[in-house]
């Protein structure tokens, strides 16, 4: 309910305009919808299903990959694992799907004198292509760090060549780019670079917790899109909410991902298993404080 | 076509003293407070909303994850995360005054004592037609279920309300016992205006891989397409059993579904689920029950209301009801 930007989502069918198949399970949807096309920030989202059949019986979120106001359409990038995105992956052009959006709160632009680096995780790289986009029009500059367990996991690539973006891959299996994590890719990149910069994550939650961790040490300003399992986008299920200790409050408070999100502040979220994680504080309470009691 | 049938057909209804203009409520805990909805759909519109459940203070409500999806159906454990009832009262209850719509607000209490003292806060509040109490809330460690599951709890609880309050008081049952009937008829005889029914279904699913609840907090309450006919069942159970009109919920995403409990004998019904599928269900259902109405040449809603012909049974018209 609190949210200081106007609502501006549309709730309308959008039809498929175009399917373009990637490697495996990765696919690139394009649907007409103008309010999406036309209001779309990077990071916000779209709440979508393929058709109104019951099954699955609910919507799924997905970051806006692009946008083309001209022609009403905007673009999905994502990965059919599931009933919900294997429905969506198997839409052919002109089959309808019910789309909600835009939704969520986008990225917050860097200082003008920073450099923001956009680092994703497999199909975390959704948000940034609009993102990269924003950027170079604000003359700004941006790089991306793309990590995947391998090479076949990192598809969007093309278009931030096309904007003279550059960047880097991370591959934990090493058939692309640096072997390893792509946080690790990242700190080399910090270690090298003397200029101001501010990171931007979306991908895996272990990813973002390392990110997370990542610029706590090195006092780097952060954003993490999050992406909890979410039943509405519009704040009503309180299915998706996760801990965040807002600086100006006394303690933290669970918040809706989908309207006071999906982009926090790092250093606000309360990850799984920190020490200051309420959740884990409930888990502990009870059987450990005994035990801690002994211990001592 | 008639002349007769080509009018809209009317489908204002009355539960006890409340006029809605149409049979159709947003459920609680579907729909936030009503004001998170406003920029999709025109509240307006809507016969009534049911606010998600108040208790007196803020609670943060369960850890996650709190939901996951089932064979056409939802399970949750959401704890009634909520703001208190006086922050929804000072806070949200001036902005849904500007909506033509009656505002029933969902009261909880760990204790007969706190759902008494938050509809005395309610009963003061400018704008809301009524109370339900949610005496059937699964995933609470007290009060919910523990009240709606238990007959002489129940009318406790009813009672307590009825005395706090002149405004409707609308019990939300729980389908969580063997017979709903009996405790249809215990709080009508508490005193009641009319019943909700039902709440969700105690529902369990397991990640087989981890050998754990997908739910954090282990069971979690069954909602959606799934539990339909067990809701049509049940509130056709505790029509038969009351005087008091009954608000049939549980399942409902098409007209088809919404008409199903008003033969059965609902004077209304609430719409769950289906609002985090599509916001803009409403309209749909409304033009379904219209359309329903002129193919049936049939002026008013209320004819539909009580017309279930079940063998054995003459249906209520046939009964000169």
């Amino acid at each position: 309910m609190p949210s200081d930007s106007p609502f501006t989502a549309a709730n309308r069918e959008a039809a498929l305009v175009r399917r373009q198949a990637l490697d495996g399970p990765y696919v690139l949807l394009t649907f007409e919808h103008p309010e999406v096309a036309h209001r779309a920030r990077a990071g916000q989202f779209v709440m979508i299903k393929a058709g109104t059949s019951a099954e699955p019986p609910l919507r799924r979120p997905f970051s806006v990959l692009g946008v083309d106001p001209e022609a009403g359409t905007f673009s999905l990038f994502l990965k059919a694992i599931g009933p919900g995105t294997r429905a969506l992956a198997g839409l052919a052009p002109g089959e309808l799907a019910q789309c909600l959006g835009p939704l969520g709160r986008p990225f917050t632009a860097p200082a003008p004198d920073h450099e923001a680096l956009l680092v994703a995780g497999g199909y975390g790289i959704a948000p940034f292509h609009l993102f990269a986009e924003e950027r170079r029009r604000a003359g700004g500059r941006a790089r991306v760090f793309y990590g995947g367990r391998t090479a076949a996991d990192l598809q969007v690539q093309q278009p931030f060549a096309a904007m003279g973006i550059p960047l880097v891959a991370a591959t934990d299996d090493g058939s692309l780019g640096h072997h390893g994590r792509v946080t690790e890719a990242v700190e080399r990149y910090l270690d090298t670079t003397p200029g101001p910069v501010t990171l931007y994550a979306c991908g895996p939650d272990a990813m973002l917790h390392a990110v997370a961790r990542l610029a706590a040490r090195r006092g780097l300003p952060a954003q993490v899109s999050l992406d909890p399992w979410m039943g509405c986008g519009i704040g009503t299920c309180l299915g998706c909410v996760v801990w965040i200790q807002s600086r100006a409050e006394p303690r933290p408070r669970y918040r809706c991902a989908c309207t006071e999100g999906p982009v926090f502040d790092a250093r606000e979220v309360v990850w799984p298993g920190d020490e200051a994680s309420p959740a884990r504080r409930d888990e502990l309470a009870a059987p450990a404080a005994a035990a801690a009691t002994e211990a001592r | 076509m008639s002349a007769a049938t080509a009018t809209v057909p009317r489908l204002a209804v009355e539960i006890g003293a409340l006029r809605l203009k149409n049979p159709l409520l947003a459920a609680s805990g579907t729909f936030g407070y009503g004001v998170e909805c406003a920029g999709l759909l025109d509240l307006s519109s809507l016969g009534g909303l049911v606010t998600k459940g108040l208790y007196l203070e803020p609670r943060d409500g369960c850890p996650t994850p709190r939901i996951v999806e089932t064979p056409s159906g939802l399970l949750n454990a959401i704890g009634l995360q909520g703001v208190g009832v006086r922050a929804f009262v000072e806070k949200v209850l001036p902005a849904l005054r500007a909506y033509d719509t009656a505002v029933l607000v969902n009261v909880c209490g760990d204790t007969v004592e706190e759902y008494a003292e938050v509809t005395r806060i309610v009963d003061q509040a400018e704008g809301v037609a009524g109370v339900e109490i949610n005496i059937s809330c699964p995933n609470v460690k007290k009060g919910g279920m523990a009240f709606g599951g238990d007959p002489r709890l129940t009318s406790e609880v009813v009672s307590a309300v009825r005395r706090a309050t002149r405004l409707s008081v609308i019990p939300k049952l729980s389908p969580n016992v063997a017979d709903i009937a009996v405790f249809a008829r215990v709080s009508e005889e508490a005193g009641a205006d009319a019943l909700s029914c039902i709440n969700t279904l105690l529902g369990l699913a397991i990640d087989v891989e981890a050998r754990r609840p997908r739910l954090a907090f282990g069971t979690g309450g069954l909602s959606g397409p799934a539990i339909r006919p067990i809701a049509v069942r049940m509130a056709w159970q505790a029509a038969r059993a009351v005087k008091i009109p009954v608000i049939g919920i549980g399942g409902i995403a098409s007209a088809a579904d919404a008409l199903e409990f008003l033969i059965a004998g609902c004077r209304a019904v609430q719409i769950g689920t289906a609002n985090f599928v599509d916001p803009g269900i409403y309209d749909r259902v409304r033009a379904g029950l219209e359309d329903y109405l002129r193919r049936h040449g049939l002026d008013d809603v209320n004819r539909v209301v009580g017309t279930l012909r079940y063998p054995g049974l003459p249906a209520a018209e046939e009964l000169g009801g």
